[in-house]
């Protein structure tokens, strides 16, 4: 009901020519040319920041390597004649990122390299919460953390609008 | 008031506060007065595992391999541990139940605290594997006065309510005289204790644990004790759901949607809250000191682990709406995260583990037009 990634494709085709497929017909997310006719307006991204030399255990334990905001690995419902709705995500601290194509907010903004707390990544532990300063959000579940007025929990919502806020 | 097992007056469930209304009967989950404590039930439910599933045969290679500091931060780790999950496997019960008055919210306290039960049979488990004769590490939790001093801060706030709670059910309120001593039993300080309780015990669900997490999941870091980090995990996931669970109650008491009396006595006690987190802050501090007192380990020490302490506490009081107590910190143990995460506790959906894999799930909605090309 509410593992991260929900909608991965089945096994045979997640690995199939994923190389190829990256870089052409889709407008990836994290690579966005200024005006690229979405109206957003100009951004830069945080540089990347310097790969560390975890141990192999590690890696494992970490995220997926995938990018949930490149739309191959993350497939959703083709909506005919348009792409899918692209929202703006800006920060209290003027960082700014954009969702398309991940299945949370969460995942979005981690894939733009912008650190958030988690933990539970399902709704209950509340690590994630943080503060809707403007624009508006959708739960397909209902989280079970306590939130107060105001607050989202970044793991299990997606933008319905352009929004901000504040982690 | 007297309490009884099966409350005989009729009464409206919904005018129910959470605690200190009429007594539960009926255990029935038709109508709920707060839907969040059936949701967390559920949650806790499908979260179910037994300490025995996980393998710990690699653990006691690994602890002999240990240097003589290491395995005392393992152990004395551990020891916290197992009284933070012995104080939590029966006080919940001890302190509410005899005061509750909403089924769903009774229920929630047993299945939490059954699963406090669950994790003090993994530390047996863990130290059954690590050591030849578990009493040398057991019997020391009574004896080490570093591991008593930690009881009596976890403790004290639980005793201290339980013991007006007693008063209260065999006597009710007013001024008694019991062996010669007068004791005052009044609503307003029983509520009182009962929120500093909750929040007590929040904070030991929500930074006390964390911070054994954090020692745990650092020799795991190293490859060390792998099982057992394994068994924390689990057990972290648990806790999680625990913390939000004292989160909701102390919240809807704070926000009065409940009690009027009761979110009057949270705005009293707002300056109690702080200085609950503060000391416990200090006292996480002070362990630490105590774990790292004949050195460090590879990727934590004293300093980063009290950093962590203000971290967390800083996390779990902005959670209930308070102002951060320390300056902000970014969280200094980084790699923590990927060993909280309840999805990486394993991978095969067919397994028990994943909270979400849920036994018979099936979709019973039939359309009459499913039936269109259905002849007889």
């Amino acid at each position: 009901m509410s593992r991260p990634y929900p909608m991965s494709q089945p096994p045979e085709s997640n690995h199939q020519d994923l190389s190829s497929s990256a870089n052409d017909s889709f407008e990836l997310d994290g690579n966005i040319e200024p005006d690229s006719g979405t109206g957003l307006p100009p951004f830069e991204l945080e540089p990347p920041p310097a790969t560390s030399d975890s141990s192999a255990q590690q890696v494992e334990l970490y995220l997926p390597e995938r990018d949930p905001e490149q739309p191959e690995q993350t497939p959703q419902l083709e909506l005919e004649g348009m792409a899918p709705p692209v929202f703006a995500i800006t920060l209290d601290d003027g960082h700014q990122a954009r969702f398309q194509y991940a299945a949370n907010l969460l995942e979005s903004l981690e894939a733009q390299q912008i650190d958030v707390h988690f933990q539970c990544r399902e709704g209950y532990c509340g690590s994630c919460r943080a503060q809707l300063l403007s624009g508006e959000v959708h739960y397909a579940n209902d989280p079970l953390a306590w939130l107060n007025e105001g607050e989202i929990l970044l793991c299990c919502c997606i933008p319905r609008s352009d929004v901000k806020i504040k982690l | 008031m007297a309490y009884t097992t099966f409350n005989r007056n009729e009464f409206d469930t919904f005018k129910q506060p959470m605690f200190f209304g009429e007594h539960v009967n009926v255990a029935r989950y038709d109508q709920q007065k707060h839907k969040i404590f059936e949701n967390l039930i559920e949650k806790q439910l499908s979260f179910f595992w037994r300490p025995e599933e996980v393998d710990l045969t690699n653990d006691r290679k690994d602890f002999l391999d240990l240097p003589d500091h290491e395995k005392h931060i393992f152990v004395s780790n551990l020891k916290y541990q197992t009284l933070l999950d012995s104080v939590q496997g029966r006080s919940p019960n001890v302190a509410f139940l005899p005061v509750v008055s909403l089924p769903e919210l009774e229920t929630w306290i047993e299945t939490w605290s059954f699963s406090e039960t669950i994790h003090s049979r993994s530390y047996t488990h863990i130290v059954r594997n690590i050591v030849p004769n578990p009493a040398t590490i057991f019997d020391d939790i009574t004896r080490n006065e570093h591991i008593t001093r930690r009881a009596v801060s976890v403790t004290h706030y639980y005793d201290s309510f339980i013991e007006l709670s007693n008063y209260y059910q065999q006597l009710g309120e007013g001024t008694h005289t019991v062996n010669g001593q007068a004791v005052e039993v009044n609503m307003h300080e029983l509520k009182r204790r009962l929120y500093l309780t909750l929040v007590s015990v929040n904070v030991l669900e929500a930074i006390r644990f964390y911070v054994s997490f954090a020692c745990s999941f650092a020799f795991a870091e190293r490859a060390k004790m792998e099982g057992n980090a394994k068994i924390i995990k689990l057990i972290a996931r648990d806790e999680a759901l625990h913390l939000t669970g004292t989160q909701h109650m102390l919240q809807i008491i704070a926000r009065g949607k409940d009690d009027a009396d009761f979110a009057v006595i949270a705005e009293e006690c707002k300056a109690d809250v702080v200085r609950i987190f503060a000391e416990a802050a200090q006292q996480e501090k002070e362990w630490a000191d105590y774990l790292f007192k004949d050195g460090s380990m590879i990727g934590l020490n004293k300093d980063i682990l009290c950093q962590y302490v203000e971290y967390i506490t800083n996390q779990r009081i902005a959670a209930l709406g308070f102002d951060r107590i320390f300056e902000a910190r970014s969280n200094p143990l980084p790699w923590i995260n990927s060993w909280l995460n309840s999805d990486n506790v394993q991978v095969a959906p067919q397994e028990s583990e994943i909270s979400s894999y849920l036994v018979g799930a099936l979709d019973s909605e039939v359309d009459t037009n499913d039936l269109g090309d259905f002849d007889l």
